[in-house]
């Protein structure tokens, strides 16, 4: 028989801790990172193959506002899903685990990243 | 803090509840009500008494009401915690209050949950002390080092809070152990009278009971006797992989 009881599992009504936010974040740039990498790919592909495919990568990603803005929003991710990556390792030998330790290495990751997407920013846009 | 140091409360408290009563709610609803508190900054359970007497029809668990028993945990403005020792000033310190039940498990009735699902992976890590040699004529001395090693392991009491504030527990409650579970696996991993290691880490090496875990410490957060389930988590992962190689 189907259990028919209700289940109290409203996220928004939730008060999560930074810590959380951190690893549902890395698991947003994670997707993003896995669609990131089908275009680098794609780029790389389509410039190695013709001149006019070398063209084209360069009028649509290189050239093109939207085009540098897909590319910063791809180095964000990468830079994020590192840096918390890192902060995941850390964990795993032991540092980090205490919910104060755990909170500042969170807030480490979104200083971290922050300033990673800023330089990227002056770097590509 | 108010001029005399104690905490200052809205006099007019605004409570937004969850209820439902299977025989009357075809769904679960939100009960907006008010409640004077006259200024003190009460406990949640002290408001929950109060509300009950207005109306009896208002159902939760409460037993030692003072955070001993682990029966009043719910979720409280967002956060779980035990309703006996969550002080007003804390819970809503804007004069909204937020009851809900604990999350992810079946709700039986207004703030009570069926914590059968939560109670089978407790008893999934065999929480009693396992010693397969004879037993002395006295009791089976610690020293106060091998005593010290379960600090802060063997105070929990089994409320819940932390493991219905686990998404990886959400998802999987039938696979996943959970915090509190997996805090007592490492209570009695860490016991130096039992000598059941090898099975009990064999019983945790799977893809799920354990290693679900993905250290957002929600747990670490939520639990109401500040015990550190991620820790022991991480203890009993470092034994697992000693044991693989």
């Amino acid at each position: 028989m189907a259990d028919r009881r209700p289940v109290n599992l409203e996220i928004s009504t939730l008060k999560l801790p930074i810590t959380a936010w951190v690893s549902i974040m890395h698991r947003i740039s994670g997707i993003a990172l896995f669609f990131g990498s089908a275009l680098l790919l794609g780029a790389l592909y389509y410039s190695l193959d013709s001149e006019a495919g070398y063209a084209m990568v360069q009028d649509f990603l290189v050239d093109s506002v939207l085009g540098r803005l897909l590319l910063w929003a791809v180095l964000v991710a990468a830079a994020y899903h590192s840096c918390a990556g890192v902060r995941h390792l850390l964990m795993d030998i032991g540092y980090g685990e205490e919910l104060e330790s755990g909170v500042r290495g969170a807030q480490i990751v979104l200083g971290a990243s922050a300033v990673l997407a800023l330089i990227s920013a002056c770097w590509l846009l | 803090m108010g001029k005399d140091g104690s905490n200052v409360v809205s006099n007019k408290l605004q409570i937004s509840i969850y209820r439902y009563r299977p025989e009357h709610d075809e769904a679960p609803w939100m009960q907006d009500l008010e409640y004077e508190t006259g200024g003190r900054d009460l406990m949640v359970l002290d408001v929950l008494e109060g509300l009950r007497e207005q109306d009896p029809s208002l159902s939760y668990r409460r037993s030692c009401r003072e955070g001993v028993c682990g029966s009043d945990g719910m979720n409280i403005s967002g956060r779980n915690n035990l309703a006996c020792i969550t002080p007003l000033s804390q819970a809503a310190p804007d004069g909204r209050l937020v009851l809900r039940p604990l999350p992810g498990l079946p709700v039986v009735r207004d703030l009570v949950v069926d914590m059968t699902m939560f109670y089978r992976q407790y008893e999934s890590i065999a929480p009693y002390l396992i010693n397969d040699s004879p037993p002395p004529a006295i009791e089976r001395l610690q020293s106060p080092e091998q005593r010290a090693q379960l600090d802060g392991l063997y105070e929990c009491i089994l409320c819940a809070c932390c493991s219905t504030s686990c998404p990886s527990f959400w998802w999987n409650p039938e696979r996943f152990v959970g915090p509190a579970g997996l805090l007592q696996a490492w209570r009695f991993l860490a016991d130096s009278r039992d000598t059941a290691d090898e099975e009990r880490l064999a019983g945790l090496e799977d893809a799920f009971s354990l290693f679900r875990c993905h250290g957002i410490q929600n747990c670490v957060a939520s639990c109401p006797k500040k015990l550190n389930p991620t820790r022991a988590i991480g203890e009993i992962r470092n034994q697992l992989i000693k044991r693989a190689v």
